[in-house]
């Protein structure tokens, strides 16, 4: 312990007496260490906002796609990038028949709502005009996606089976066109077509992807095929499992449910697709992590360089020092000694160089969160493999010239000049 | 007095340079008692620096057997061997080797750094201990690019006393001090031989190795001759007679201040 101490002290010593050599030795370690700890922290920050974003979507709904080239609807694109892209789908489309279908006999599922996703439509309240993405769905939505009412009511089941002009709007909705009055029993136009407002939502905030429920309206589903959209089918059926620990068994009952409904031969591929947020979540974090993997090697190659950097000077300070190691190794030094002093100062170089660049990555990422939308986050898992790969380079490259040091001949080196 | 601290016996050093023997000693017959303080002398190329090394563990001889305080050193590794130089013996060199970052205790601490086992005393105690042996009071901080040559080389000497070792080994202190700072580094080797320390002291000038009890000559890698010295020059006596520079000085302008009065 004492050997310790005094090795640290005699490292301290000689870096301390040329400042600025040791700074600019550790500046390669310094920015490797910064570089390679920021991208990960802004790789571990996207995908922590991934995953709270999807997780807010919740993780115990399943969402039912038609078979389509293209899926459409904004919402509907980003749900079935989740599905299991091995499955061969078949074209087809889904309707509200699948939905009555999906809700009378699947045992696994709680609430089932079709949803025909918002295409932007004109709204206009009084003398107020906008583009606002409005959505028809049935009375069981509220439940499955989680929102809760501020004033009023949801579309109803009556609502929905009489088509009538009833509209749920979201709370930035709210703000934009009625300001401080009550929208409740207001009239606003669709696409020139008159709808009370009858409910206001509460705030959700940002929930996965696609328009933000505070901006959303929506309608009776019935109402927006035949009123607004002219369509007899559905974007998509969003429902909520019972348990969601599930989510296999629960996928399959959907699907026996649906091929039989859809008169599906058996050998025939599904003309619909199934998925759920945390098929998503794998691939969103998996993508995340490559890429920061791949930025952080990019990285890890600067923090190689600094490691080169460190042996150079090393190499130097051995052949600069050689005099005082004739005079250690005079006075009792043994080779291991020098070995462990050169070792102890490359260490200590490389340890104190991947301190200032988490120093450094703290301050990038503070720099990024105040200017920029990048979310960075700064675990310990970065931190850590920063400090024992520095730590590793310092003994790696300080191996050799600290070797060259102890091997040298006593007689030799206090002759050197 | 008759314990041997040094007994070379038949030693030679033979080394090869491009295929060529160059052979450096060539059979040294050497005792040296503990509490003696004896010169070696001898041109450039006489086997000097060799001889040193080996007595002073830095080297290993190729032939013969060398004992230092009682233990064979010959064929020692080089661990061994650096423990040897630690315990054992002392060095004092002709440019001072001390370590410029290090400041006059730091410098003197440096063997007991790499000392193994209990130290007789506290490292401060034994520190504070060589620097009054060498009168350096007051100058404990300074580094050596703030002293001067002969302050510098106490500091080397107190370095070299330490670890109490079996012999000092001073290859040439006075060679890079003035005539009256030479004087002054004697006085010390002498007043530490006094008191019982064994000292081996390499020179090239016969006025500094007749300060010894005993001068050895080297020539060709054998000691050719050997001289007693029945009076050795006091250093003590000497530095008496020779007055410093700031004397001799004041003693001119002193003339020079009865000149003008006249």
């Amino acid at each position: 312990m004492k050997r310790v101490f005094e090795n640290l002290k005699v490292a301290f010593k000689s870096l301390t007496s040329n400042k600025l050599r040791a700074f600019l030795t550790m500046l390669g370690i310094i920015i490797g260490v910064g570089s390679v700890v920021a991208v990960m922290s802004v790789g571990a920050g996207a995908t922590a906002s991934i995953t709270q974003n999807l997780q807010s979507m919740g993780t115990n709904v399943i969402t039912i796609s038609p078979g389509r080239s293209e899926p459409r609807g904004e919402g509907g694109a980003m749900r079935r990038f989740g599905s299991e892209n091995t499955e061969q789908i078949d074209q087809g489309e889904l309707y509200l028949d699948d939905a009555k279908v999906l809700q009378a006999k699947a045992t696994l599922l709680n609430e089932v709502a079709p949803v025909l996703y918002g295409r932007n439509s004109t709204i206009s309240y009084m003398s107020w005009n906008g583009q606002v993405s409005v959505t028809g769905t049935t009375q069981d939505f509220l439940a499955v996606e989680g929102y809760k009412m501020a004033e009023g009511n949801f579309i109803t089941e009556s609502d929905v089976s009489n088509l009538s002009n009833v509209a749920v709007i979201g709370n930035t909705i709210a703000e934009n066109y009625f300001g401080k009055i009550d929208p409740i029993g207001e009239v606003i136009k669709i696409n020139g077509k008159n709808f009370v407002v009858v409910g206001l939502l509460q705030t959700v905030g940002t929930a996965g992807f696609g328009a933000s429920p505070d901006s959303s309206i929506y309608v009776p589903i019935t109402t927006a095929q035949n009123k607004l959209y002219g369509s007899d089918t559905v974007d998509n059926i969003v429902a909520k499992l019972k348990d969601e620990n599930q989510l296999d068994a629960s996928i399959e009952e959907v699907k026996s449910i649906l091929r039989i409904q859809h008169r599906l031969l058996p050998g025939k591929n599904n003309n619909f697709s199934v998925s759920s947020p945390t098929q998503f979540l794998a691939t969103a974090t998996s993508v995340t992590q490559i890429l920061s993997i791949t930025l952080g090697s990019i990285a890890g190659i600067s923090l190689l360089v600094g490691g080169i950097g460190i042996m150079n000077i090393m190499f130097v300070s051995v052949t600069e020092r050689t005099r005082e190691i004739g005079i250690r190794k005079s006075l009792g030094a043994k080779n291991r000694d020098i070995l462990i002093q050169f070792l102890t100062e490359s260490i200590i170089l490389s340890l104190l160089g991947g301190l200032l660049g988490i120093g450094l990555a703290f301050l990038i990422s503070f720099v990024l969160k105040s200017f920029s939308s990048l979310n960075s986050l700064i675990t310990a898992t970065p931190i850590i493999l920063a400090l024992s790969f520095s730590t590793a380079i310092g003994l790696i490259f300080g191996i050799f010239p600290a070797m060259r040091a102890a091997r040298l001949s006593p007689i030799e080196s206090l002759r050197y000049e | 007095m008759n314990e041997k601290v040094i007994n070379i016996k038949n030693v030679s050093k033979i080394y090869k340079i491009d295929k060529f023997n160059v052979n450096a000693l060539n059979g040294i017959n050497l005792e040296i008692s503990e509490g003696e303080f004896v010169a070696i002398m001898g041109p450039s190329g006489s086997g000097k620096s060799t001889l040193m090394n080996i007595i002073g563990c830095l080297d290993t001889p190729t032939k013969g057997n060398y004992t230092l305080d009682s233990q064979d050193v010959s064929k020692l590794n080089d661990n061994r061997l650096a423990e040897i130089r630690n315990k054992k013996v002392g060095f004092v060199f002709q440019t001072f080797n001390l370590l410029s970052r290090y400041n006059a205790i730091d410098n003197i601490e440096l063997p007991l750094i790499y000392s193994k086992g209990r130290l007789p005393k506290p490292r401060r105690e034994m520190i504070m201990d060589a620097i009054k042996a060498v009168g350096l009071k007051g100058r404990e901080k300074h580094r050596p690019s703030q002293m001067s040559g002969g302050e510098r080389q106490r500091v080397a000497i107190a370095r070299a006393l330490i670890n109490s070792p079996a012999i000092i080994l001073a290859d040439e202190p006075t060679g890079n001090l003035d005539t009256r700072t030479g004087e002054e580094i004697m006085a010390i080797l002498q007043e530490l031989n006094i008191q019982g320390r064994t000292i081996l002291l390499v020179t090239h000038e016969l006025d500094i190795a007749r300060h010894t009890n005993r001068i050895l000559y080297l020539r060709d890698g054998i000691i050719t001759s050997e001289e007693k010295i029945r009076e050795p020059i006091s250093a003590k006596d000497s530095l008496k007679n020779m007055p410093t520079l700031e004397e001799r000085i004041s003693k001119i302008e002193g003339n020079d201040d009865n000149e003008k009065s006249i």
